[in-house]
């Protein structure tokens, strides 16, 4: 009897991943869609007896979908792949009725793992492993960048989290192609408000280099300062240690996260805070004729119920492109 | 090789004991690697800040992530000599401190290095360029001559606290005053003595004025005050001292004794002011009858003016 699967997810990278996960030789007919809303509309149409589904996701999220097939009274096994691995959230959806969690990047063993716990389908032995099952569509550049920071800034909240302990909510990352005025545009916004404050990183290993810049609301201080049980007056020293313990943790678990899945390694250089006495444009402006565009990803998080706001920004040099490139096609072929 | 890097390198067990400790350590620090090796790190320095550097070492254990910290933070972790004791000009090494994991076969993390950089040179530069650009700061806003604020800092000034008002509704008066027949001191006695008149006037200003109030040169001969807490007749008898001191003062030029006057507008702000330029040119308008009816005057704005200057 053939099973109907449906992968919901806004990666295509994400649903390539998870198409070839599913073992080959399993009597499946593979839906798939790009957000929550085409998801819950695929269900409704039988297309799921199980569904696989990411949880960031623009439209509507992974806990919306849950909730609505609670609403709906749909029935269908749910497997949650999600890069956001908070402890936090694996409980969330496990209380919303999902089966279980996965985490990202899938692999195929994680899923006959799954299979076999829930007697899904029968698993082959360690010795006849199933070959794995062609997807065979198109899995553009950007979403390969986007689905790998997806990752890597999961593994980041959920360090972030076990700090903190709280639970870190996760944007969808944004992938562009910044010109060299609209980054000094960005720039120069924080480098002339008196409430954010930044430290920037920078980065290389393997062909790829760039710079990690985190930017930071001045108004978060206070909420991380009760978070980390830290009392006495919040004053520009103190704004500088949690900066700092921030950025080492976003930045360094996100770079780990990006380096890990791209199989390299990257030296990270020291951080250097960029305040009101640093001028970004000077710093920027030497560097004018070596580089026209770069490859920026943004990653905005927020800490539930705290007015803690800060941005992740990972730029890629020009030149990084074709080595991201060639690893990401690695990953997708 | 390793031990002759030229940066810091130690590494530390869990309970904090040295297990590794290179010669850029030793010849700093004066303590060989048989000084400190199996002992506690905070038992042999005692001057390292415990609890800060535990903070920081725990996150890493656990995390298994690597922390940085900058000069800014804490100036040093060891206080050491700086690198270039005869020629340079701090009195220690600035170090930036990199702690990074060291993981074991089985994935725990039992183990830290810790690496010390010395940034001795990048933090005196940088802390000599705060120090520049606090004083470009403060050039930038100041009138040369006088020393009071320059006239675009003050009308800077002037629009803060107008929003402030608008808030606040606290009573703020602007005073707005030139010097009698200023031209004329400058044709007879020379532009030199025109100077000094302008810097007698702006001296007796910032002695009769409180510490709050705002004063900028707004003009050649011409003067703003913003008078915090203040109503026009609060107004009235600081505009008033400072005009007796000012009639009272002499300027000496050669055998030449020079005596001169101010007339002064003041006005206080309303509701009914529209704008910060509004406000400005009621104080204008009280200045300018303050002339028209002899000099040597102060002169409160209200709203019959308006009809009267054309």
């Amino acid at each position: 009897m053939t099973t109907s699967v449906l992968i919901c997810d806004d990666s295509s990278l994400a649903r390539k991943q998870m198409a070839r996960s599913l073992p080959s030789d399993w009597d499946v007919d593979v839906s798939f869609a790009e957000n929550g809303l085409l998801g819950l509309k695929a269900l409704k149409e039988g297309k799921g007896e199980i569904l696989f589904l990411d949880l960031n996701m623009p439209e509507m999220d992974g806990y919306e979908v849950l909730n609505a097939i609670r609403e709906n009274e749909l029935s269908t096994l749910v497997v949650v792949v999600s890069g956001d691995i908070q402890p936090e959230a694996y409980q969330r959806v496990i209380s919303m009725g999902a089966l279980d969690f996965v985490k990202k990047p899938v692999d195929a063993r994680q899923i006959q793992d799954i299979f076999h716990k829930y007697g899904i389908y029968a698993k082959p032995t360690i010795d006849n492993p199933v070959k794995s099952r062609e997807a065979d569509f198109e899995v553009k550049y950007e979403d390969g960048y986007q689905e790998i920071a997806n990752v890597a800034m999961g593994r980041a909240a959920d360090l972030l989290a076990r700090l903190l302990n709280v639970f870190v909510i996760l944007p969808i990352p944004n992938v562009n192609m910044f010109e060299n005025s609209e980054l000094r545009m960005a720039l120069r916004d924080i480098a002339d408000n008196d409430s954010v404050s930044g430290v920037c990183q920078g980065f290389i290993g393997s062909g790829i280099a760039g710079e990690a810049l985190l930017i930071f609301n001045d108004s978060s201080f206070e909420d991380i300062a009760e978070l980390i049980k830290y009392d006495g007056k919040i004053d520009d020293s103190v704004q500088l240690e949690l900066l700092m313990d921030i950025s080492s943790i976003l930045i360094g678990a996100c770079l780990k996260g990006i380096a890990d899945q791209l199989d390299v390694n990257f030296s990270q250089g020291h951080p250097v805070v960029i305040d009101r006495h640093v001028k970004v444009n000077d710093l920027l402006n030497q560097n004018v004729s070596q580089w026209k565009q770069t490859l920026a990803i943004e990653i905005a998080y927020k800490i539930e119920n705290k007015r803690i706001n800060c941005e992740l920004l990972l730029l890629f040099t020009e030149d990084s492109i074709p080595s991201l490139n060639q690893r990401i096609s690695y990953i997708v072929d | 090789m390793i031990q002759h890097l030229d940066v810091g390198l130690i590494v530390l067990d869990k309970e904090y004991k040295v297990n590794v400790w290179n010669s850029f350590m030793e010849n700093h620090s004066g303590y060989t690697p048989n000084d400190v090796i199996g002992k506690n790190l905070f038992e042999v320095f005692k001057n390292i800040p415990e609890s800060w550097f535990k903070r920081k070492s725990e996150s890493v254990f656990l995390l298994n992530n690597r922390a940085f910290t900058t000069w800014e933070q804490r100036p040093y972790l060891f206080k050491f000599k700086n690198y270039r004791p005869i020629t340079g000009s701090a009195a220690f090494m600035y170090q930036d401190i990199t702690l990074i994991p060291l993981t074991s076969v089985d994935g725990t993390v039992n183990h830290i290095g810790v690496i010390i950089y010395d940034v001795t040179d990048i933090a005196v530069n940088k802390l000599g360029l705060k120090v520049a650009n606090e004083e470009l700061g403060i050039l930038s806003r100041t009138d040369m001559l006088t020393k009071l604020y320059n006239r675009g800092y003050w009308e800077e000034r002037l629009l803060h606290e107008f929003s402030l008002h608008k808030r606040n509704k606290q009573a703020v008066s602007l005073v707005m005053f030139d010097i009698d027949h200023f031209k004329k001191v400058n044709d007879t006695y020379g532009h030199q003595a025109g100077d000094e008149v302008i810097r007698v006037t702006s001296k007796l200003l910032i002695d009769c004025k409180r510490e709050t109030d705002i004063a900028g040169r707004y003009g050649g001969e011409e003067f703003a005050v913003i008078l915090l807490d203040s109503t026009a007749q609060n107004a009235l008898l600081f505009t008033e001292r400072l005009r007796k001191r000012i009639e009272e003062s002499r300027v000496s030029v050669g055998s030449d004794s020079i005596k001169f006057t101010v007339s002064l507008g003041i006005s206080d702000l309303t509701e009914k002011t529209q704008d910060y330029e509004e406000w400005l040119k009621q104080s204008d308008m009280a200045l300018y009858r303050a002339k028209e009816s002899g000099r040597n005057q102060s002169v409160i704005y209200d709203v019959n003016l308006n009809g009267a200057i054309k």
